[in-house]
């Protein structure tokens, strides 16, 4: 490169450098972007614009209850959240937020509205799926989904909201809390999942995911 | 739906459990390449002793969004894109923070082919074969410049770039693919639009999806004659114009749906010198005035499947002679033209790309080059083959699909066809005017004149942790230069081509 062209180069990186664009911002470790900005910008190549994930590898967010999201991502941003899509996606991008940001994309997501999902699955499933969420199984002491993320799976402060969320996130999850230790705020789902069978999680997370539209 | 078997298994430390295994590998027990081996273990071994959870050492990219290689890389296999890579790629690299720009890659290889006894300079033709080599290194500069601007920058060093008359290979560096950008996104839950400008230097480095001529090879290319027919080196979908050229192109993506790019291409000097930086004068394409490029896809995502068809082109005119660009009449027209299709399916622990591109290129002479007299004569040494052609066409097909489990295990299965027409220009293997048969290109010399070849490639490839790729390729031919059988006039068949290739891919 002729130092020309290098002094040109690098004057027109310096310039630009200062030119910064919170209204359109994907900077992580910016606090001036505001959250909607980034819902807008940067969480929506996964989770939808308005918080439905079109590829299920990536959990709805929309009227997520806000305790649990700002639970979650605070958890992905201290690394306490460790199972592999928290890692592997989520704690780098959370790594720089500030609490406030946190709070404003927890607000923006419990604001959109949820899209029904896909039924997929057989009525047999969800009638099974149906009575594990409303009774439980009675002798492996396993409790009613619905006693704490309530009777429509819209959850509870930082119980989650479940109703409408992808199967295969569902599934992966409750063998997160089934089989590891990488979701310490879960942890009472570690008693609550660990006498489900395959069979079990997968009738639950059928019903849930067809939820509302059952 | 079910559960997905061993998604789970895909922890942190998993790099770690696997590293004993590569040590019982069948190849390091060959004498006479066991120390280049047992370098590349201890180099391995000291990959995987670091630290598997540091996301901050590794890659540019990486320690600008924190994230692992399989959020942007499709199963961890870099350098094909999911879609929210594509859609990192077409924001200009901008989403995440600021951090080191500077990133490393090496490759090693070893390559095998299968009849090296069917030449009469083996040494020549089948340099370093069944040999472990440094085949490659390259600085990569990445990363968020502002919040509209990024770059991606490639300087790749070539230890095997010449040779001298002692046989003394002599490595060289220059630019390689290179991409800076500038991209908005105007978004709201109405609509979508991302847009901006790319100034690059290779026609679809620009590109998001990785049917891309510059994208759908990517496993760096050894230099010396052993490597000549690994899969690489086989039949892909290409623009004549080639790389190190100053390219600007305005592209847009609107609802996910449409992408549309359109730009031209000049030859790389003055404020753009530095994209062929490295280069002398007689190594650089001429271009000849502003040539255009375009691309055109139509994307569609639903659940975990996504699907690409597109279609690329480019029109360029070349000087025949770099050193000399007085006279337009001296160049070559190449018009490409290329419809491509990519599916994948991405849902932990499963990654399945399937890809296809079919591209026609043709090729005009300039009128110096057309309808000249064959260099070669015929068994009789009689001046009698035909004239060289004023136009050549080819059409290369190329399909191939991967599937990588747990982000860590992989395999592809390529296949490609290459036919075109017969020209007298393009033999390199013939009688001369005594009737002597001579080929001037080794053990790819043509003595039909056709480019025709086919085959296949079958991969398996392991990531033992994220920035290193391990990977085997067996490069089948049916065909090669026209021929099924002695293709080169000397008894070389396309079989003997075949090619075990082996690679061991670090980027850090």
């Amino acid at each position: 490169m002729k130092p020309a062209t290098l002094a040109l180069v690098v004057a027109a990186s310096a310039l630009a450098t200062g030119c910064a664009n919170p209204e359109r911002s994907r900077d992580l470790s910016n606090p001036a972007v505001s959250a909607t900005t980034m819902a807008q910008q940067v969480c929506s190549n996964c989770h939808g614009m308005t918080g439905t994930a079109e590829s299920p590898n990536f959990p709805n967010l929309a009227a997520q209850t806000e305790p649990y999201f700002v639970a979650q991502l605070s958890g992905f941003r201290s690394r306490a959240r460790r199972d592999p899509p928290g890692f592997e996606y989520m704690w780098g991008l959370s790594r720089s937020l500030s609490d406030e940001q946190i709070k404003g994309l927890a607000a923006y997501y419990a604001g959109q509205t949820p899209v029904p999902q896909r039924i997929e699955g057989d009525s047999t499933r969800f009638e099974a799926g149906k009575a594990l969420f409303v009774s439980g199984v009675a002798d492996k002491g396993v409790p009613a989904c619905s006693t704490c993320h309530g009777a429509e799976g819209k959850g509870n402060e930082t119980f989650p909201r479940l109703a409408g969320q992808h199967a295969d996130y569902l599934m992966k999850q409750l063998l997160v809390f089934q089989r590891t230790d990488e979701r310490p705020e879960g942890s009472i789902m570690k008693t609550v999942a660990h006498d489900l069978t395959a069979q079990n999680i997968q009738d639950v997370a059928a019903y849930l995911q067809a939820m509302p539209s059952l | 739906m079910s559960i997905p078997p061993g998604w789970h298994e895909r922890q942190i430390a998993s790099g770690i459990k696997q590293s004993t295994t590569m040590q019982h590998s069948k190849v390091a027990r060959r004498p006479a390449i066991a120390k280049p081996f047992q370098a590349f273990f201890a180099i391995l071994a000291l990959v995987l002793a670091l630290p598997p959870t540091d996301a901050t050492a590794i890659p540019a990219f990486n320690r600008q969004t924190g994230q692992n290689c399989v959020a942007c890389h499709a199963g961890g296999q870099f350098p094909e894109l999911t879609p929210y890579g594509r859609s990192f790629k077409m924001t200009g690299y901008t989403i995440g923070e600021r951090a080191v720009p500077i990133s490393g890659m090496a490759v090693a290889t070893f390559s095998k082919v299968a009849d090296t006894t069917k030449s009469d300079d083996p040494a020549g033709d089948f340099q370093k074969n069944n040999r472990v080599i440094f085949a490659t290194a390259s600085l990569l500069l990445g990363g968020k410049i502002t919040d509209n601007i990024g770059a991606f920058a490639q300087v790749t060093y070539d230890p095997y770039a010449s040779q001298d008359e002692n046989g003394n290979f002599h490595g060289h560096s220059n630019a390689d693919n290179i991409d800076i950008r500038y991209a908005d996104r105007f978004i709201s839950d109405k609509r979508d639009l991302i847009f901006g400008f790319s100034a690059n230097n290779n026609p679809s480095v620009s590109d998001p999806w990785n049917t891309a001529a510059a994208w759908m090879q990517y496993v760096p290319l050894p230099s010396p004659t052993s490597s000549r027919f690994i899969d690489g080196n086989a039949p892909y979908p290409g623009f004549g114009a080639g790389g190190n050229i100053a390219g600007f192109t305005a592209y847009a993506y609107w609802n996910q749906l449409l992408y549309v790019e359109l730009g031209g291409y000049g030859t790389s000097r003055g404020l753009t010198s530095f994209m062929s930086g490295g280069l002398d004068d007689a190594s650089t394409t001429k271009l000849h005035g502003i040539n255009p490029y375009w691309r055109l896809a139509l994307n569609r995502e639903w659940g975990p499947h996504s699907l690409m068809l597109g279609t690329s082109g480019m029109v360029a005119r070349v000087y025949d002679d770099p050193l000399d660009t007085s006279d337009p009449a001296s160049t070559h027209r190449f018009t490409d033209l290329a419809v491509d299709a990519q599916y994948q399916y991405l849902l932990d622990p499963h990654a399945v790309t399937a890809q296809l591109v079919y591209a026609r290129n043709r090729h005009d002479y300039p009128a110096a080059l057309a309808d000249q007299p064959a260099a070669f004569f015929d068994a009789s040494g009689a001046p009698t083959l035909a004239n060289s052609n004023s136009t050549d066409t080819n059409k290369v097909l190329r399909g191939k699909v991967s599937y990588v489990y747990q982000a860590k295990y992989g395999g592809s299965l390529g296949l490609f066809k290459l036919t075109g027409t017969t020209n007298t220009a393009n033999q390199t293997a013939g009688y001369d005017a005594t009737g002597t048969l001579i080929k001037t290109d080794g053990a790819a010399s043509n003595l039909s004149g056709n480019p025709a070849t086919r085959g296949a490639t079958l991969e398996a490839f392991w990531m033992p942790i994220q920035y290193l790729r391990v990977g085997a390729q067996y490069t089948a031919y049916g065909r090669f230069n026209g021929a099924s059988t002695n293709y080169d006039g000397f008894g070389r068949n396309a079989r003997d081509n075949n090619t075990l290739f082996l690679y061991s891919w670090l980027a850090y």
